[in-house]
């Protein structure tokens, strides 16, 4: 009992057909930093939504303490002392941090009747100093850097007494110095008592930070350890397993010999203020490249304005030999490239539309006769792409949003296949899709290069990009650091590109 | 049964409410007439009932597709009230009354694509716009036109008001053509898929490339202008042309398209059910105007079936979910 | 965008309202110098008082992601009500009975709509448009076709009576105005309402009742109608059947003037005040500025254009600003 604060008890949760969590049963010590590992889709979101109250799960239970935790509500998970910090920290925008701080747990005068605007200023001003401080406290939260919102985030757990913080990717937007304050604050509540279990894809913080690490894989533990025993070759063997391996190493056999050749895309000198700035590449017929880089980079930036999302400012993009005018995203579709975004939900589908209808969308134009829809010849068009991207839904009639994440994403793939693009720019076409569906978007996105295709390819899952990619090109802070052949390309290598100079420097030495 | 499922399966369940209603209300109402003579339920009562039903009826087609792509017109009535003005000032002026007309509707369109300008290259919410245009475009009126009612316009202008084929005058006939038009497009076009697709989700519709603002400036464009076109007729009407004209007509339009089933937040929604939701809305006032003659009634009658109707189907969809 | 900028923006449109409203009482009194009389300014701030008492609940229901369409019926009906329980010529009871009557009715079709809009899932914009047109005829069906006459003037002391020189709506609107600003800015609930319109999602994670907090605001804009009826509506003893009408419309247009956001989270209730002001001062300014009889006319045209540039400037700052896109 005193050495377990949160048990996790044979928790499941599934999502229609997708299996999100399978009887996964965890113990976190107070004072202990448990980190929880696992490739995108693994489960850690899922597991995150349960203990924070925001999704109840279909069977199995969560004692804190030794009382239950009400599943399901928020209020109740947040009172009996479970706090999140999410890597985008959701707060009140317009609100300042001491609002954002007390907000629900006001400091109060007269009987509670009015607000005791000074304590609680005074309040927020030491909680935020103890954290590292330099917060502006007056202005409006959606004004300041993400490190200080972090900070706000954290603060407003603190004062709720949090008994176990959950920090989701907590550096993703951080730099060295803060990622270095933000080590010692962990620390320093691990030995107050507060236990924090600490979700990353950077397997050198999980290293430096965590007692034990549990990870989790296709929605199961694979296991626990004490952080001391484990390697890094270890750990990752565990997160990926060992089927998973050999599967995301299918393809990737380079273009099929004599089809590379015909630049299809050449970017030369593309700018847009405040993005990224002289971004130069080429795209051939057949190949797969890769942009890495972290989140920030401007890794989307760029392919939103390869898609004629966004307009850019400067630089030239060439499509098969002749120059794609920016800023249009039909002009981009006309000239045989096609996005398909990052965020499926917001930019990719419209989920209450049909599986059809999404399908079609982007070239519904070109399917007309007279002005007029031909309902037969979409749904032709429709079954055509179900069939070949295995799109699994009731009937092409099906709304989008009735289909699993997997399905969901195959059919952003089909919608702008159905344009018959030379170009492809994939940007995450995998987050957030099961292992299954995963292996098979790898498969396509190879068959469609062997077949000609020049496909970009964006993914923050470093492996999957490695395996998937012919070449790597590499982007630091809106600018191109690299370019990597598939020889040279390494996880490791790829890492020195992307992390800022010194921090790369102390990786390097580490490993 | 396999019809049912059919019904189900499209989603015409509404539509199908709305038809009972407006069968059960025509029934009662024949049934009920029966013992005294009056007939509420006949030809000729219907017809000259529905003469004033027409501009309002107008307006709903517009604002439907306005609607399903997510947004709102609150300035149709302002519209009307500019577009009439214009057409007495230039008839006043001694304009011929055709090309009064001809500008009158010049006037419409420009009033709406400015609405439409607002929306699309200001990103303002069109609620807002509509809101303020709705003031700036009545107050225009009545600056432009004072106090003093404009009539007397000539014989061959006020002709437009007589019935023309099986009892529907022009108006009727214009809003016949106008609904199908309006139906064909959502259904069976391109441009009505997209404009849906823009109401259920504008940024996914920005980056599957569709004209996302030349679709939104199109759709105030064609409210302006079917707006004076409704002015015009409400002008031929009642031979007077003043600031007042379509007063309020906005929330009764936008009422009738609501009851008819679209989804005030963008995305669902058919011209069958506005239709239907037109006709229920005229045929209660009309009754109750008509049978009990208390104007009154009609007015918390049509507020309660708006919230209802919403109420009911919100209460549906969330058990189904 | 620089946290600063912001704040000056934020603050800067009370400050601009205030910069305007200045500017247009010296622009017309320097035309015409009985315009700056002090009777004529106290008239047009007793024509202010009953928008500026409504438009503190609506600016909070707005606040809070919401909308409220229906004052202007709402307004009517209690008038009606007040009319009906106390006119001699109809119930005939104390004025006290009719005050709490008017009061307790606001209150609850105000709680009424919020209800619909919370646990109805009804969007408010059409609760609030069916209650416009509802609350419209039931106030007809009460008339029963005739005016209401001879309200008794003790009803009608909030309306009529003065205190200090100072017309008594006046100090109702003042008292309602500070009443509404340290609810807003000084108590828990008031940062709530902020909350919940700032980020929905961000307030269900805190644990807070939106539900709660939207009904209040909407229970709150009823009550605080009941109030500007007593206050503002009752000059004279007789009740007219269009009475309120479009009242609802203009009570909007001073709020989002007054710089508060339609989707949710920003704006003061000081902010609608001073648009209120401003709006209420054009109609009087036309009238001094001896532009001809038609001149009053153009007083709508002027308030709608008012709230197209007072968008027009929120976007175009917007987006100098940060240049994110904002669809």
């Amino acid at each position: 009992m005193s050495d377990v604060l949160v048990d996790i008890q044979r928790v499941s949760k599934h999502f229609g057909g997708v299996r999100a969590l399978r009887e996964v049963s965890l113990a976190i010590a107070p004072g202990e930093v448990h980190a929880l590992c696992g490739e995108n889709g693994a489960g850690k979101s899922t597991l995150i939504e349960i203990l924070s109250g925001s999704c109840r799960p279909n069977a199995g239970q969560v004692l804190l303490a030794g009382r239950r935790l009400g599943l399901g509500n928020v209020g109740a998970c947040e009172q009996a002392g479970v706090a999140v910090i999410h890597q985008e920290p959701v707060a009140f925008g317009h609100l300042s941090a001491v609002d954002n701080i007390f907000v629900g747990r006001e400091l109060t005068l007269a009987g509670g009747l009015l607000l005791n605007r000074r304590a609680m200023r005074r309040g927020a001003s030491e909680l935020l100093a103890d954290l590292g401080g330099g917060v502006d406290l007056a202005c409006p939260v959606r004004c300041l850097p993400p490190a200080q919102r972090q900070r706000v985030a954290m603060a407003r757990a603190i004062l709720r007494d949090a008994k176990l913080l959950i920090l989701d990717e907590p550096t993703a937007s951080l730099s060295e110095r803060e990622t270095a304050v933000l080590f010692a604050l962990i620390r320093r509540l691990r030995n107050q008592g507060v236990s924090v279990l600490y979700v990353s894809h950077r397997l050198e913080e999980v290293f430096a930070l965590a007692d034990r690490v549990s990870v989790l894989r296709d929605g199961r533990l694979v296991g626990t350890r004490l952080a001391g025993e484990l390697d890094r070759a270890t750990l990752i063997a565990m997160m990926v397993g060992p089927e998973a391996s050999e599967s995301s190493r299918l393809g990737g056999d380079g273009p099929a010999p004599g089809k590379a050749g015909e630049a299809l895309l050449e970017v030369s000198g593309l700018t847009r203020r405040g993005a990224f700035e002289d971004i130069t590449f080429t795209v051939r017929a057949g190949e797969v490249v890769g942009l890495a880089g972290l989140v920030g980079a401007g890794r989307s930036d760029v392919a939103r304005a390869l898609g004629g999302v966004d307009e850019p400012d400067g630089g030239l993009v060439k499509l098969a030999g002749e120059i794609l005018p920016g800023g249009s995203v039909r002009r981009a579709i006309a000239g045989g490239l096609v996005l398909v975004p990052e965020d499926r939900h917001r930019q990719g589908l419209v989920l209450p539309m049909s599986v059809g209808a999404n399908l079609t969308l982007s070239v519904l134009r070109r399917l007309t006769r007279m002005g007029l829809t031909r309902p037969a010849r979409e749904r032709r068009m429709a079954g055509r792409i179900m069939g070949e991207l295995d799109i699994r839904a009731e009937s092409d009639r099906a709304a989008v949003s009735t289909l699993s994440g997997g399905n969901q994403q195959k059919v952003v793939l089909g919608k702008a296949l159905a344009a018959k693009p030379k170009v492809l720019v994939l940007d995450e076409p995998t987050r957030g899709v099961d292992v299954a569906a995963k292996a098979q978007l790898h498969r396509t996105i190879r068959l469609l290069a062997d077949r000609g295709m020049a496909t970009l390819l964006i993914s923050s899952d470093l492996p999957e990009l490695l395996s998937a990619s012919d070449r790597v090109v590499v982007m630091r802070a809106g600018r191109i650091t690299g370019e990597l052949t598939r020889d040279e390309a390494t996880q490791e290598r790829v890492l020195h590109l992307a992390l800022p100079p010194d921090r790369a420097n102390t990786e390097g030495g580490a490993s | 049964m396999n019809m049912w499922r059919r019904i189900r399966a499209m989603g015409l369940w509404h539509e199908l409410v709305l038809a009972g209603l407006l069968a059960g209300l025509l029934a009662g109402a024949w049934y009920f007439e029966q013992t005294r003579g009056a007939e509420f339920v006949s030809w000729e009562t219907q017809t000259a009932l529905s003469s004033h039903m027409w501009e309002m009826a107008l307006l709903s087609v517009p604002l439907t597709l306005i609607i399903i792509s997510g947004g709102i017109d609150l300035s149709v009535g302002a519209i009307m009230s500019l577009s009439a003005v214009t057409m007495g000032l230039a008839w006043q002026a001694g304009m011929g009354v055709w090309p009064a007309v001809g500008l009158t509707l010049a006037a419409g369109l420009t009033a709406g694509a400015m609405n439409g300008t607002f929306v699309v290259f200001l990103g303002v919410h069109p609620l807002i716009v509509t809101l303020g245009t709705m003031s700036a475009y009545r107050g225009i009126a009545e600056g432009l036109i004072g106090a003093e009612p404009v009539s007397q316009f000539p014989a061959g202008f006020l002709a437009m008001s007589e019935p023309l084929v099986a009892g529907l005058p022009p108006a009727g006939i214009l809003f016949v053509v106008l609904a199908i038009a309006a139906g064909v497009l959502l259904g069976r076009t391109a441009a009505g898929r997209e404009l849906r697709a823009i109401g259920y989700n504008e940024t996914t519709a920005r980056f599957s490339g569709v004209a996302v603002a030349r679709t939104k400036l199109l759709l105030y464009t064609a409210s302006g202008l079917v707006s004076a076109v409704a002015a015009v007729l409400f002008v031929a009407r009642r031979d007077t042309a003043k600031a007042d004209v379509g007063a309020g007509l906005e929330l009764t339009a936008i009422t009738a398209v609501v009851l008819g089933g679209t989804s005030i937040f963008g995305g669902r929604g058919r011209i069958g059910g506005t239709v239907l939701g037109v006709l229920l809305l005229h045929e209660v006032r009309s009754l109750v105007a008509w049978r009990w003659n208390r104007d009154e009634l009609t007015f918390i009658i049509v507020g309660a079936m708006l919230i209802l109707s919403v109420l009911v189907h919100s209460v549906l969809t969330r058990r189904k979910s | 965008m620089s946290p600063r900028s912001v704040l000056s923006r934020l603050a800067g449109r009370e400050a601009g309202v205030a910069a305007l409203w200045l500017a247009t009482v010296a622009a017309v009194g320097m035309v015409n110098p009985d315009f700056l009389r002090a009777a004529n300014l106290h008239a047009i701030f007793v024509k202010c008082a009953p928008v500026v008492i409504v438009a503190c609940g609506v600016t909070l229901v707005i606040v809070t992601g919401e909308i409220d369409i229906s004052v202007g019926s709402l307004m009517g009906l209690l008038a009606v009500a007040g009319g009906i329980v106390t006119s001699p010529d109809r119930m005939g009871l104390s004025p006290q009975a009719g005050a709490a009557a008017v009061l307790a009715a606001g209150a609850g079709i105000g709680l009424l709509t919020g209800l619909l809009v919370t646990l109805g899932r009804v969007p408010s914009i059409i609760v609030t448009l069916g209650m416009l047109t509802a609350l419209r005829g039931l106030t007809r069906v009460l008339m029963g076709g005739r005016w209401i006459e001879s309200i008794p003037p003790s009803l009608r002391v909030l309306s009529i009576g003065s205190t200090l020189g100072v017309r008594n709506c006046l100090w109702v609107a003042m008292a309602v105005l500070a009443l509404t600003v340290v609810l807003a800015h000084l108590t828990p609930l008031g940062r709530r309402i902020y909350a919940v319109g700032s980020s929905p999602r961000a307030a269900a994670l805190a644990g807070l009742s939106s539900r709660r907090i939207k009904v209040f605001a909407f229970a709150f804009t009823g009550f605080l109608t009941g109030v500007a009826t007593l206050a503002g509506q009752l000059e004279v003893g007789t009740i007219e059947p269009d009475i309120g009408q479009g009242f609802e419309l203009l009570v909007v247009t001073c709020v989002v003037v007054g710089g508060t956001s339609i989707r949710g989270g920003v704006g003061t209730v000081i902010g609608s005040a001073l648009a209120a002001i401003l709006m209420m001062t054009i109609g009087t300014a036309l009238v001094f500025l001896k532009l001809g009889a038609s001149a009053s006319y153009w007083e709508r045209a002027i308030q709608g254009a008012f709230i197209l540039l007072a968008v027009l400037t929120d976007q175009l700052s917007r987006r100098r600003g940060t240049g994110e896109d904002t669809l």
